[in-house]
Formats: structure tokens, sequence, C-alpha cells
């Protein structure tokens, strides 16, 4: 470490890389590690499984390694039809994260883009406005049960529904944002030297914009996870046999008092993915902008 | 006030308007022929004709839809495929049972949500408000579904305190207290973080203010200024959390439903599109979507009840 870097550290200045004082929170950093761990777990989950996640085999309900009758074959156990759980903790994983970005992404994305035009163009406002608040009237949850009844239970719907949901929410945040940037004196001098509203919108309002709805959008990914799983764990959302965490606890539902872990292990995942993904929005939230407290 | 209640009834109109759209859509979009679906699989083709017929099918689809509408407000969401009960007394039957689980459940999560956010502002920074911040993290966190299966595998199966499948009968009976204690207990713990987040933050807020200082310049107890002058103007946040929070109560009561078999409006939407039986999947989400609307007014009114400020 040189001498300049010392300094920065024992003394924290505002202009110091965000990052650097997001590690200094012992908790974000777990946070920020675990999450990277996760990452790496569902995208490698192919080469990392230990066994095939989708075969069954004749030793069931074979408890974890920390068990008295455990063993290092399968370091979690095997669930109700013999299946490696720890090959469909990797398996599930990725598909409780796709699930939750995907959803998230798309909804983020028409959100803000909804949010920064009606900042934008205060002619659209109050349209986009009462747009959001029928949007706002329907919980995610009953979007969800509404589009798996008329297209039937999968991911894709559940997708659907949850990116749909994302979007009001979004919105209104996207918007109360862009309309504090639209009142800086830039973007009047952006006006004044009569640059092109395409210019004015990607370059000056989008790019001050961009990070503080990233963060509501952080924020939001823990609880489009939590009701994905919770429509998966109602048999509406992902369907056998593939694996999806919240619908892990369920099979695990049956074999509660024998085997307990088949339902514990998913549902410590899931609760241990949003848990990080919350600790870490929240210190991002500090570090970047105070002002999204409230 | 007035025109306060009734700007509000009408931003509500496009709202049920939606609301009614959706439900529409449920009955048109089902997967095949409308008509030979809502007339079961063991209907004749008469039958099947005489639906059609009724829904008006080979009408233009605005047609469809206003008649659709005109039979909703006389109260014909038409017939369970399955039981064949009309959906209304089906619905009719799940409604009480859900609220008498989202008045258990808010009954004891609420006052305890705000008494340990009180806690946590007052002793700010110490241990107290870490503890109490660190468990309401770790409640939003937690799957609701989680909750649910703990409660069971311990409170009701390992310990046998409680009974954890269907209803008791009505709230004031002990076996309907006994048997809604377990969904309860668990709905409202992830309410207890949220609210305790948000008083929290709330109190701290009016705690800074002048009237508070005023309270304790007159040499008033620090418990009395922190009750009577922070934390009541401090729970007008709080009230419109409970209404942002409406949709979060409504899902968890459709998870808790289904997992404790609690004959409510969630495990009979659940169980209705498990079961493809489309009017009264139809209906349960209807319904639903009435309450949440219904809360969020109620919520708004009460908003502007408590503060007078909001009125202007």
């Amino acid at each position: 470490m040189s001498a300049a870097e010392t300094d920065a550290a024992d003394t924290p200045a505002p202009t110091r890389a965000w990052y650097l004082r997001l590690m200094r929170d012992p908790s974000a950093l777990v946070a920020a590690l675990f999450l990277l761990a996760v990452c790496v777990v569902a995208v490698a989950a192919p080469v990392l499984s230990p066994h095939d996640p989708f075969a069954s085999s004749r030793s069931v309900m074979v408890p974890p390694v920390w068990a008295e009758t455990g063993s290092w074959t399968h370091p979690l156990g095997t669930d109700g039809q013999g299946r490696d759980i720890l090959s469909r903790i990797f398996w599930g994983t990725r598909l409780t994260l796709v699930i939750g970005l995907v959803s998230v992404g798309i909804g983020g994305f028409l959100g803000s883009l909804l949010g920064l035009l009606a900042a934008f163009r205060p002619g659209l406002d109050p349209w986009v406005m009462r747009l959001v608040d029928v949007m706002l009237s329907f919980p995610a949850i009953l979007l969800g049960l509404a589009l798996v009844a008329v297209l039937g239970p999968g991911a894709g719907p559940v997708i659907v529904a949850l990116a749909i949901a994302t979007v009001p929410d979004c919105a209104r945040i996207a918007r109360s944002i862009a309309v504090s940037v639209m009142n800086q004196e830039y973007i009047e001098a952006g006006r004044a030297l009569g640059l092109p509203a395409r210019q004015l919108f990607l370059r000056y309002l989008l790019r001050n914009c961009v990070s503080s709805i990233m963060i509501f959008i952080s924020l939001r990914f823990g609880q489009v996870i939590l009701i994905g799983a919770a429509l998966s764990f109602l048999g509406l959302g992902a369907r056998p046999p593939t694996a999806e965490l919240g619908m892990m606890a369920a099979q695990g539902r049956d074999f509660l008092l024998f085997a307990p872990h088949i339902a514990v292990i998913p549902s410590v995942m899931i609760f241990l993915i949003v848990l990080t993904a919350n600790v870490l929005g929240d210190a991002l939230r500090d570090v970047l902008d105070p002002r999204l407290r409230s | 006030m007035m025109t306060q209640v009734l700007n509000r009834l009408i931003i509500s109109i496009p709202v049920l308007f939606g609301v009614l759209l959706l439900g529409f859509c449920l009955l048109i979009l089902v997967p095949g022929d409308p008509a030979i679906v809502l007339a079961g699989p063991t209907a004749t083709p008469e039958v099947v004709e005489a639906i059609r017929q009724e829904m008006g099918l080979d009408e233009p689809v605005l047609v469809q839809f206003l008649s659709y509408l005109g039979r909703v407000l006389q109260g014909d969401l038409g017939r369970s495929l399955i039981s064949n009960k009309t959906v209304v007394s089906e619905l009719g039957a799940a409604v009480v049972p859900t609220l008498e689980l989202m008045v258990a459940c808010l009954i004891w999560s609420i006052p305890l949500g705000i008494a340990l956010g009180t806690l946590a502002a007052v002793f700010r920074g110490r241990i107290i408000d870490r503890a109490i911040m660190a468990v309401s993290v770790a409640g939003v966190s937690l799957p609701i579904f989680f909750i649910c299966l703990m409660m069971i595998h311990f409170v009701g199966v390992q310990w046998r305190l409680l009974p954890f499948i269907g209803r008791g009968g009505p709230l004031w009976t002990v076996e309907g207290l006994r048997h809604i204690a377990l969904p309860a207990l668990s709905l409202g713990a992830i309410f207890i973080g949220p609210v305790a987040r948000m008083t929290r933050s709330s109190v701290l807020e009016v705690l800074k203010l002048d009237h508070v200082r005023t309270a304790r310049a007159k040499g008033l107890s620090e418990t009395q200024v922190i009750l009577r002058h922070g934390l009541r103007n401090a729970l007008i946040p709080v009230v419109t959390l409970v209404g942002l929070q409406a949709g979060y109560l409504v899902g968890g009561a459709v998870v808790t439903e289904s997992i404790f078999s609690y004959p409510g409006l969630g495990r009979l939407a659940v169980g209705a599109i498990l079961s493809s039986d489309f009017p009264l999947a139809q209906g349960a989400i209807l319904i639903l979507a009435l309450g949440f609307i219904l809360i969020n007014m109620v919520v708004d009114i009460l908003y502007a009840l408590l503060d007078p400020r909001v009125q202007a």
C-alpha cells in the first residue's frame, strides 16, 4: 500500500471512490462477497454440481453431512426422490436468480423510462401518473395469480407478472429523481445552448439519474425474489422437474417431520440471497444517495 | 374533507374498471373455447350452446365486456366448474375467514412493530437499536412460507401447542382463536420489520422538531415527551405504510392460507387456478383486488383525517 492510499484510509474524504467507502462497512462487504459467490454458483451450476440435479436414486432423504448419518457423497443430503440437494441448490439458485434479474431488469427499464419521460415532458406527466396509479392497485401476487390462471403455471408468467409489478414503483421513484434533476441549472444551460431534446434527455437527464434509479432497483430485487419463490412454492411458478428454490421448499414440506433439511436448506438459501441483497442495497444507498433514505 | 374523500373515490373509478377488465380477460383468454371450458368437461353440446348464448361469445368483444359488467354488477359471477355452486356463494363463505386472519395478524404485529420501532429510535445507535434493526431486516428477508413451515414444525408438531390445519370457527370462540393463532403469527411476522423500520425513522424525524424541544424545556419527563409528543406525531407515516404494504398482506395471506389449509380467499384462488376452475379463479382474484383497493382507499382517507396538513 502506498503512502497516498494509507492517507486516504485514515481520513475519509467524500471524494473517495464509492466502492472503497462501501467496503468499509463490514456487513456490506460480507453481503457483496456472498452475492458474488451466489452469482458464480448460478453461472457455473452445470460445472459445479457433483450430481445430476434431476436424477432420482434409491438413497432418499439422506441427511446432510453435519448430521450423524450424513456423508460427503451428498454434502447437503438428498430429497424425497433421492436427488442430490447440493446440485439442486446450484440449479435452483440459477433459476431463482434468472427470474429475479430478468423481471427486475425489464420492469425497471420500462418503469424508469416512463418516469423519466414524465419528468422530461410535463405534458405526459398526468397520463403517466394515472397509469402508474392504476398499476399500483394490482399487488404483484394477484397479477401473478391472474397470469398463471390464463397462461398456466410456469416461470414465464411469473417473470411477466413480476416485471409488470416493478414498473409503477420504479416509474414513481424515477420521476421524483428526474424532476429534481430537471430543476438543476445545467439543464437550463443545456437548453440555452440549443441542444436537441434527445441529447438533453440522454446526456443530461439520464446520466444524472441512473445511479439513484439503479439503487432503488437493487432494493426491489429482494422483494421480487421473495414473491417469485412464493408463487413457485404454491405450484404456480416453475414446474417440475426443473429446480427452483421455492419449489424445492414446497417439495420438502411433506418430509418436514423426518427430513426437515429438504425444506429448510432451500428456504435458508432464499433468505440469505434476499438478506444480502437488502443489506447491500441499503449500504449502497447510504453511500451513493442518502436522499433516498426516506 | 368531503372533497378529499370525493377525489379519492373518483381516482378509484379507472382502477375499478381495470380490475373488472382483468376479470373479464381471465374468462375470455382461457386456453381453448371459453364456452366449452366454462361448461365443464361433462357438459352436453346444448349446455355449451346455452353458455355461448348467455355470455354472448359470438358478439364483438366490447359487447361481451359490457354484458360481463352487467352480470358482475348484478352479483352474477358464474358457477364453479368443480363444485357447481355459484361463485358468489363460494366467495361469501371465504371472505369472513380472510378478514379474520387479517385482523388477527394486524392486531398484534402493528403494535409490536410500533413499540420496537420507538424503542430503537429512543436508544438510537445503541445495542438495542442495532438488534431491533437487524431483526427487522432479517424479518423482511424471510420467505413467508418458511415462517409458516417452521411454525407448523415446532409449535404444531413437536410441541403440540396449537392446531395447524383449517379453521376452528368464528374468531370469538376458543377453537377459532386456537386455529387462527399460527396463521396469524406467521403472517404478522413479516409485518413487524417494515413497521418497526418506518416507526423508527419517523420518530427520529419528529424528535428533532421544535415542539419536542419545547416539551422537554417545560420539564416533561422523557417518557411523556416520547409518547405524547413524539410517537403521536410519528404515527401518520406508519398508517400510510399499512396501505402501501396491503399488497404484501394480500400476498402473504394467499401463501399462509394455502399452507395452513385455512378456508379463505387466498386458498380458494390458488386452488381454483391449480384445478383450472376459471370462473372461481376470476371471482376470487376480483374480490382480492377489490379488497386491496378498499384498504388503500380507507388508508388514504384516514391519512387525511389524521393529518390536517394533507387537506391542502
